[in-house]
């Protein structure tokens, strides 16, 4: 295979890690984050799913630069944001290219602003625009989601779950981002809203030609609408793949678990044992391994590293266009029919 | 041969809301039955009173809110009727209830053993070992309590017994929620939204935690959800709820085989699961309508419904309890009929 021969991802993470201290453990650290890469291409949708406490969150923050990381790199359009402390990154110009669409409409909204002044307050302080062009790129994005335009004087207490949804969505797309990070988008609103809200980020998607990462733990909707999928299991990414493989045929027992417990998704795979602690794990030993149906010796003696295609796993831009990665997973029996 | 009496018969039940902004007609005429043993989802979106209606069983509604018509037989006692000291009784020893978030529900500065004790001791059950008073009652309880908590699957139950809420986690403390409502084995269990916020694998464990405890002790339950997925896994019957009504009521199979209210067939139809692509998702059309409303029409789905015609503005079909399968609705889709979303003929005979 050629070097190089896709599109140049437009983020790239590279053994991202984040540890914290532990109050009143000297010396012991969390793992939240541990030892993380993946790539997204420009207009690619990439899913992260896990449970509470998987690190998910935190690689969230990681991403969007709220946050430091204590080891690796994320190249973002060819720079690398990592080292570039939150607070100075606060500032800087490649803040309006990522942005963020928060879990809660409710709590993610200023209840004293109306919708025009969230949406505008993005392009005034990070997009360097003026009154009236904010004005103007207010009106824009409003229509762009499908916000009427006598909404926008109201305050987030006029506006119903799916309005306001629609004010977070349009005040993440203001600064005109390069990648828009989906945290829980949909988790707080009713189904009907939610089916509304899913069709119009997937519309928005299409036609603005956004790099989306879409974090969620609703595994539904997460096949809806992303093209490739990261499994995280305390702070380590288990299984990554296009969508389709991943929940068609999981290969690692976490991500087969996850999916049985899945309403409507056939029989239950049911966990036992404790989750292991994510403060100084053991490296030599499988984090899984405590609940894993189908653990053995050797996962106690070497953890497994994500195997698959290692074309795929750590260089997915050297894919042809078009070209599908095969599913990556992080276990010693991941095995998928018709490959080597 | 008579049909068995009915744990639980509401019928026609109607309360309101006296608010500032105008009287909210929140319940109107509706009807549930649970039998010994049985497991009924009450399904519907927020706004829909699947929570007032539980609340008003249990005596616990608001000040403003007013029963104005309807009856609520619980065991032979009328719910409605009965004076507050016998609901207080009743409360927490044949009707529980698990509320949505475990964290905020649960006394915070007070170890979870010690409040399974407080429901214990509040309901005088005779404790299993150690009978009598004074210290010997106090390890009685305490036991029965750790009993509890090993009931719900906590591991290491006489250590648990001392930890505070903020010391477990999520699931736990659900967890520690059942055993408090279960501690009396009621005949009752109320579930509203057990699982909100919990994870998938956390939430399946402890749906099947409470389905299982239900099936062995043949206790009714009444599992409130948004999810209709999840209620399509756990549940016998599943009553369908729209804006204060209930609008359709079936046995869990055949309303997913054939819904018959345009309501339930849409709001399947706008449920994500593992085979519908983003454009098969077909959303409900409309909003709730305000239930402050003095105009509101008989129907309250009528103004978003696409099979409404003039017949639909008169009186509301009553959704009969006793029916296997009810349905109140003057148009509703044909049994088998498998629900089209946008394929909905405008019309049809009227089938009731």
């Amino acid at each position: 295979m050629s070097e190089a021969t896709g599109p140049a991802p437009l983020l790239q993470v590279e053994r991202l890690s984040r540890r914290f201290p532990v109050p009143g453990r000297k010396g012991a650290q969390l793992h939240a984050v541990d030892d993380v890469s993946f790539h997204i291409r420009p207009g690619e949708s990439f899913g992260l799913v896990g449970e509470s406490g998987c690190g998910k969150s935190t690689l969230v923050r990681l991403l969007a630069r709220l946050l430091d990381a204590s080891e690796g790199r994320i190249v973002f359009d060819g720079t690398d944001l990592a080292p570039l402390p939150a607070d100075r990154f606060a500032r800087l110009p490649q803040r309006a290219l990522i942005q963020m669409v928060f879990q809660d409409p409710t709590d993610s909204l200023n209840p004293r602003f109306t919708a025009r002044d969230t949406i505008a307050e993005p392009c005034l302080l990070l997009a360097g625009m003026d009154r009236a062009a904010a004005q103007a790129r207010v009106d824009e994005v409003a229509a762009q989601v499908g916000l009427p335009a006598e909404l926008l004087g109201r305050f987030p207490h006029q506006l119903s779950g799916g309005q306001k949804a629609r004010v977070g969505i349009a005040r993440a797309l203001a600064p005109r981002p390069r990648l828009l990070i989906l945290d829980e988008p949909t988790a707080a609103l009713d189904v009907s809203v939610q089916a509304v809200v899913l069709q119009l980020l997937d519309r928005l998607r299409r036609e603005l030609g956004l790099t989306t990462l879409f974090v969620s733990h609703d595994l539904n909707v997460v096949r809806l609408l992303t093209d490739r999928v990261a499994v995280m299991y305390l702070g380590k990414i288990v299984e990554m793949g296009d969508s389709q493989s991943v929940f068609q045929q999981p290969a690692h027992p976490y991500t087969q678990a996850l999916l049985s417990s899945v309403p409507g998704h056939g029989p239950r795979i049911r966990l036992t044992g404790e989750v292991s602690s994510p403060i100084d794990p053991p490296e030599q030993v499988c984090r899984f391994a405590s609940r894993c149906p189908a653990v053995h010796d050797r996962c106690r003696r070497e953890a497994p590293l994500l195997q698959g295609d290692p074309l795929a796993a750590g260089h997915p831009h050297r894919l042809a266009p078009g070209q599908t990665a095969d599913p990556v997973a992080a276990c010693h029996l991941a095995r998928w029919p018709g490959r080597h | 041969m008579n049909p068995p009496i009915p744990l639980l018969d509401v019928q026609d039940f109607s309360l309101q809301f006296r608010t500032r902004g105008g009287t909210v007609h929140a319940l109107e005429r509706v009807n549930l039955r649970l039998h010994k043993g049985e497991i009924v989802g009450l399904v519907g979106e927020s706004g829909s009173g699947k929570s007032v209606l539980s609340y008003a069983m249990l005596g616990i509604s608001d000040a403003a809110a007013r029963v104005t018509g309807g009856t609520a037989v619980f065991g032979g006692l009328d719910l409605l009727g009965a004076p507050q000291r016998t609901l207080a009784e009743l409360r927490g020893r044949e009707i529980s209830m698990i509320f949505q978030s475990p964290r905020t529900a649960l006394n915070p500065i007070r170890p979870v053993g010690l409040q399974i004790e407080d429901v214990l001791r509040r309901h005088a059950v005779a404790p299993r070992t150690g009978a009598g008073t004074g210290p010997e009652q106090g390890k009685g309880l305490r036991d029965r309590a750790i009993q509890a908590l090993r009931e719900v699957a906590i591991a290491d139950p006489e250590r648990r017994y001392h930890a505070y809420p903020f010391e477990l986690s999520g699931g736990m403390c659900q967890r520690v929620m059942i055993a408090i409502a279960l501690a009396c084995r009621p005949a009752l269990l109320i579930a509203d939204e057990p699982t909100t916020g919990l994870d998938v694998t956390t939430q399946a464990s402890v749906m099947d935690l409470i389905t299982g405890l239900a099936r062995e002790r043949q206790m009714a339950t009444l599992f409130i959800t948004h999810d209709l997925g999840l209620a399509a896994e756990y549940c016998d019957r599943i009553v369908v709820m729209h804006a204060g009504h209930a609008v359709e009521s079936a046995p869990t199979k055949a309303l997913f085989a054939a819904p018959r209210h345009p309501y339930t067939a849409r709001l399947m139809s706008s449920t994500p699961d593992r085979q519908a692509s983003l454009a098969e998702l077909a959303p409900v059309p409309g909003h709730l309508p305000d239930l402050r409303r003095s105009d509101l029409p008989p129907c309250r789905f009528l103004e978003r419904c696409t099979r409404a015609t003039a017949a639909c503005s008169g009186p509301l079909p009553r959704l009969a309890p006793e029916a296997e399968h009810g349905v109140a609705c003057w148009h509703p889709l044909q049994p088998l009929q498998s629900p089209q979303p946008g394929a909905l003929p405008a019309t049809e005979p009227a089938h009731v």
